[in-house]
């Protein structure tokens, strides 16, 4: 009796916090769904082992490029530098590798949280829109990039040495994912252990409150673009290891569209105040869920799948927009 | 005679919202021709919810209206409204700093302008430059709102409401007396600023009627012809200035009223005598800003009270907001615990040297969609943190749910749970929360900005007691509120101040027998 009366007492509690949590994220629908459609109507492709590991590629990639900027989105700013991060700090790490040796892929996060650092006192010194700031910052990290192979008259920019990273010690699971790892535990913890998370909120949702709790909104402000840039940057080595120790040399704007998109389909409205990392996470799932299901799908030309996918955001865009704003007026 | 010159008449309006808060209660006013009334009263007395329904946004639960002794439907939107002539002009939010001059006061009004789709600029331009002419307002035309002083861009709002009402009205202008409702206008503005907008609308009362809505009693004992006082949704008084006078003290009790909450506090004891001997802790010394205060000096010592009195618009909450950092002085000195801060200080380093800000104006410093904890500990999370590993803060879950559950039950906070969002609680209850924070913190002085506005009288009392608790763990208070008897309670010294000038320091004692309190 008394055991069944403490099983009650510790279900029910797990109960309500689970329908909290997927009331709270509609894109944990999204997923169930997603997954229900795809193993239903191409069971054989989607659920065989290989596509379940290129699906935790894919998702450590995206994942990788949106986490850190949902920090400055949470603001109600934007951080896009995420790709020039991404691009140049690989292009250095070629560059002083042979100076440095194994050593120099921290140049990565290190690179990020300067880069981070001069966007965040930029933009808040000189008052200089977060957009237009940082898509800059990216054209010039990505020309930047393209000039290094240019000028060194080689193809791409290795680094063989790393090829030991590949190797995933755990089978199934592939290696990036585990790269991936730490920068998704750094975010999750900044975001709910340490105030860092609950001030921007704070500064996103009502920017005069927060200075009248005593916030030092400059501070944090300068520190989202800094742990914004950090994020990427750390990430960025899961990347670097999964496109075969080699940075991207070439600028592809929907490789921009992505990160932005795991954000906004996760439910961090861009207007920033509500949402974080965790939600991010949740975003990266469905929107490699759905490019993934939809490259599977018979009479689906792979050509096209861009374009759908880019119609199919601008549907969930508004989608969650809408529903998001529903839940803040009930 | 009056009967030739009633232009509108609103009888018996009653509001009630969500079938619980009366609104307004069986209010009856007349607007005469060629006029300046004022409608006086403190924050939800209803004088918005009363303007509301006079242009159309909000629809009464009963009540007539008549014009020029006809009775006609209330207006169902603010575009019928102005065709009757009736419009208002917003406190804020009215004036669209990037546009022209002449964009700005054509705003909406561009369609009998254009044609096949082309704005006629030239033609704008002319009207506006008539209107200008005719209405006094001296500015250029080309010029960007956001470059004329505030009191210019108040007149061309106000040029802007009339052309909208002729507009909609049509060819019979002539025989149609604008009727402009003023919202707060002075609210922005500084001193000077404030008499050259006067002026102007001494000047347009000749051809227009105008409803101004207040509750700074200076401006509305030297403008007015007559004035309406609401409390409560009630009318509770109305005098005519051409044949009566009224003290601006009769007026202000009229406004404030009795509330029995201070009737519980007539016999308590105030903490003069214990804070006499206490070191300074904030001394103010010819503080300064342009336009709005000067030379304002005064010391408070440890676990003290004092209260900056005066009409609103007097510089007193300006005082406080520069304590705060929130507004910059000019000039003087502002010295804490004998070291003096910057007085160029944002509200962080202000807090981070002991001086914290509550103001009960809701949503200001509360954040609605957050969890009670959260609201707590955002100025507490020293109080919540562990240091594992020496360098790194973690917030424990549980300390922040403990330290929220505790002030939830000091301060009998109506919720279901720490975890409850604050939008959901009530008024009181959500300023508790504000007040509660601060209790934990424990600054060494707090500013306090009309602590318990738009509250019932049980969650006042709370609030009061929380207060002086704090002034008894040594916390000083300076106090700026709109109602006397919260400073009888709460204050050991009351300054007053009027004009932008400190007049003279009362003692408790003194200042309650100066209120008749």
């Amino acid at each position: 009796m008394s055991n069944n009366l403490r099983k009650e007492a510790v279900i029910i509690p797990i109960l309500t916090s689970a329908w909290r949590l997927i009331k709270g994220n509609p894109a944990i629908w999204a997923i169930f769904g997603l997954v229900i459609i795809f193993s239903s109507v191409v069971p054989e492709r989607f659920l065989s082992t290989g596509n379940l590991v290129a699906i935790l590629k894919n998702f450590a990639v995206t994942s990788m490029l949106a986490v850190g900027p949902t920090f400055v989105i949470l603001l109600g700013s934007i951080d896009v530098s995420y790709m020039g991060i991404w691009m140049f700090g690989g292009a250095l790490v070629w560059l002083l590798y042979p100076y440095l040796g194994l050593a120099s892929i921290f140049i990565y996060p290190i690179f990020g949280l300067l880069i981070g650092l001069f966007n965040g006192v930029v933009h808040v010194k000189a008052r200089i829109p977060s957009f237009i700031l940082t898509l800059a910052m990216t054209a010039v990290l990505a020309f930047l990039t393209t000039y290094v192979r240019n000028v060194s008259g080689v193809l791409t920019l290795t680094v063989p040495a790393y090829n030991f990273l590949r190797e995933s010690p755990i089978p199934y699971v592939p290696s990036p994912f585990l790269l991936a790892l730490p920068t998704i535990a750094i975010a999750i913890f900044l975001m709910f252990f340490t105030k860092l998370g609950t001030y921007l909120c704070a500064i996103g949702s009502n920017e005069e409150g927060a200075k009248l709790a005593g916030i030092n909104v400059e501070k944090y402000k300068i520190l989202a673009f800094m742990f914004s840039g950090f994020l990427v940057g750390l990430g960025s080595i899961a990347i670097f290891v999964h496109l075969g120790n080699q940075t991207r040399v070439d600028f592809d704007p929907s490789e921009l569209v992505r990160g932005l998109a795991a954000i906004v389909l996760g439910g961090t409205p861009l207007a920033g105040g509500m949402g974080g990392p965790h939600r991010t996470l949740l975003g990266a799932l469905v929107y490699v869920l759905i490019f993934n299901g939809l490259f599977l799908l018979p009479g689906v030309d792979p050509n096209h799948l861009k374009l759908y996918i880019g119609a199919l955001l601008l549907g969930a865009v508004v989608i969650a927009s809408r529903a998001l704003k529903g839940a803040l007026i009930a | 005679m009056a009967i030739q010159n009633l232009l509108l008449e609103a009888k018996n309006i009653s509001k009630t919202f969500d079938n619980v808060v009366r609104a307004l209660d069986a209010v009856t006013i007349e607007v005469r021709k060629n006029e300046i009334l004022s409608i006086v009263g403190e924050n939800g007395a209803g004088k918005s919810t009363l303007m509301k329904i006079l242009v159309g946004v909000y629809q009464p639960d009963s009540g007539e209206l008549y014009y020029g002794g006809r009775r006609i439907p209330f207006p169902k939107n603010p575009i019928e409204a102005l065709r009757r002539g009736i419009t208002i002009v917003y406190q804020e939010r009215g004036v669209i700093p990037h546009l022209k001059v002449y964009q700005f006061l054509f705003l909406g009004l561009e369609e009998k302008f254009t044609r096949l789709g082309r704005l006629q600029l030239e033609k704008i331009i002319g009207i506006t430059k008539s209107v200008f002419d005719e209405l006094g307002v001296r500015c250029d035309l080309g010029s960007y709102m956001y470059e004329l002083p505030l009191s210019i861009q108040k007149m061309v709002e106000i040029a802007r409401a009339i052309l909208s009402i002729r507009l909609a009205i049509g060819g019979e202008s002539s025989d149609i007396t604008p009727i402009i409702i003023l919202d707060e206008p002075t609210a922005p503005l500084s001193i000077e600023e404030r008499d050259e907008l006067f002026q102007y609308i001494l000047s347009l009362k000749k051809n227009n009627s105008f409803i101004f809505v207040s509750h700074i009693i200076p401006e509305v004992m030297r403008s007015s012809d007559r004035i309406y006082v609401l409390r409560d949704g009630k009318l509770v008084a109305h005098h005519d200035l051409s044949i009566e006078k009224i003290s601006e003290d009769q007026l202000f009790r009229e406004i404030v009223g009795r509330v029995s909450y201070y009737e519980l506090y007539a016999g308590h004891e105030y903490g003069i005598a214990e804070a006499k001997g206490k070191p300074i802790i904030l001394s103010v010394r010819n503080l300064t800003k342009k336009g709005y205060y000067q030379d304002i000096t005064f010391d408070v010592r440890e676990g003290e009270c004092i209260g900056l009195f005066g009409p609103a618009g007097c510089g007193k909450s300006e005082v406080a907001k520069t304590l705060y950092g929130e507004l910059l002085a000019d000039g003087g000195k502002i010295i804490v615990d004998n070291r003096e801060v910057s007085i160029k200080g944002e509200p962080h380093s202000r807090l981070s040297r002991g001086i914290g800000y509550f103001s009960g104006e809701t949503g200001k410093e509360l954040f609605l969609y957050w969890p009670i904890k959260k609201n707590v500990s955002i100025v507490n999370f020293e109080k919540v943190v562990r240091r594992p590993l020496k360098i790194v803060s973690v917030i424990s879950f549980k300390a922040e749910k403990i330290l929220a559950e505790k002030i939830v039950k000091k301060l009998r906070i109506k919720a279901p749970s720490v975890e409850a969002e604050c939008y959901s609680l009530s008024g009181g209850s959500k300023q508790k929360v504000s007040v509660g924070k601060w209790l934990e913190r424990s600054p060494k002085i707090l500013i306090l900005e009309d602590p318990t506005i738009g509250i019932d009288v049980g969650a006042r009392e709370d609030i009061y007691e929380v207060l002086l608790e704090m002034k008894k763990n040594g916390i000083s208070l300076v106090l700026v509120s709109d109602d006397p008897k919260e400073y009888a309670i709460l204050c050991d010294k009351v300054v007053l101040m009027r004009d932008g000038k400190l007049q003279k320091v009362y003692t408790n004692e003194d200042f309650r027998k100066v209120m008749e309190l």
